[in-house]
């Protein structure tokens, strides 16, 4: 296949794709991997590829990881939306299963700090971190309706 | 000191049980099944508590899985906790051997809790 060929493939392949070089960290991702997590693609070569797929771990996507030894790559990546398959919602299952996940960090945060004795230092931390899973659950429901 | 490797690819999930379970316990940490099973055939640990849906090669009912069914490890105490709410994912957790299910949100006290009395250990970390 031509270099540019395959550079279209790419391109426009509807699936997110990532490659992760050698060394073990992120080489590159392609437009949809972008569109699909709404992650800017530049701020991710040089990312550990252990880093990287915690990104990955939201009930959100559906992912397969391609071992290969071609063209100093050690892996590829492809991902997509669960939804991307259909152009239908979630599935109901899905998305309840999405919103436990920031749901579990407020549930747990709140009780520690409403029955354990904390320093102020500490106590503002866990406060900020529940302030961001809260945005993490409504950013969830805003992307359902849209 | 009872030893518990806490695994979910959530960082945050990972700090709220560390914070629950105190001094009670070593506490370790992965963010993924496979660097769990790495360290566990390392140094094995007296309980686990495992996320099930994580990004990697397994996920936590399959890991869940290979500990139960090896000899060696089979005594390790399992609490998966899983944002899987359904009833066919609570059997499939006891299908694959897991000691213990919570499912997500929990509360982490409770958790603390089920480790105390499941490794015989009290509130000040000694054996009871």
């Amino acid at each position: 296949m031509s270099q540019s060929l395959t550079e279209a493939a790419w391109r426009h392949c509807p699936w997110g794709m990532a490659a992760i070089g050698n060394d073990g960290n992120v080489l590159k991702v392609n437009p949809a991997f972008e569109r699909c997590t709404g992650t800017a693609g530049a701020t991710l070569p040089g990312m550990s590829e252990a880093a990287f797929a915690a990104l990955l771990g939201s009930p959100l996507f559906e992912f397969v990881r391609v071992e290969t030894q071609d063209g100093g790559l050690r892996a590829l990546y492809y991902l997509r939306l669960v939804t991307a398959n259909t152009g239908h919602k979630l599935e109901l299952s899905r998305f309840t299963e999405a919103l436990r996940e920031p749901l579990a960090s407020i549930y747990g945060f709140a009780e520690l700090l409403l029955t354990q004795d904390y320093d102020e230092e500490t106590r503002r931390d866990l406060t900020g971190t529940l302030l961001e899973q809260v945005e993490a659950l409504t950013n969830i429901i805003n992307e359902q309706h849209d | 000191m009872k030893r518990v490797l806490i695994v979910d690819d959530h960082a945050t999930i990972r700090k709220m049980i560390r914070l629950a379970l105190g001094d009670r316990f070593v506490l370790e940490e992965a963010g993924n099944a496979d660097d769990a099973y790495t360290r566990i055939l390392a140094d094995c640990p007296d309980s686990i508590v495992l996320d099930v849906m994580m990004p990697g090669s397994m996920n936590g009912f399959q890991l869940c899985e290979r500990i139960k069914r090896d000899r060696a490890l089979v005594a390790m105490h399992v609490v998966l906790i899983t944002a899987c709410g359904q009833i066919e994912d609570q059997e499939l957790g006891r299908a694959v051997g897991a000691d213990a299910y919570f499912v997500k949100p929990f509360s982490p006290l409770a958790l603390a809790r089920h480790l105390g009395e499941a490794l015989r250990v009290g509130l000040d970390g000694r054996a009871v």
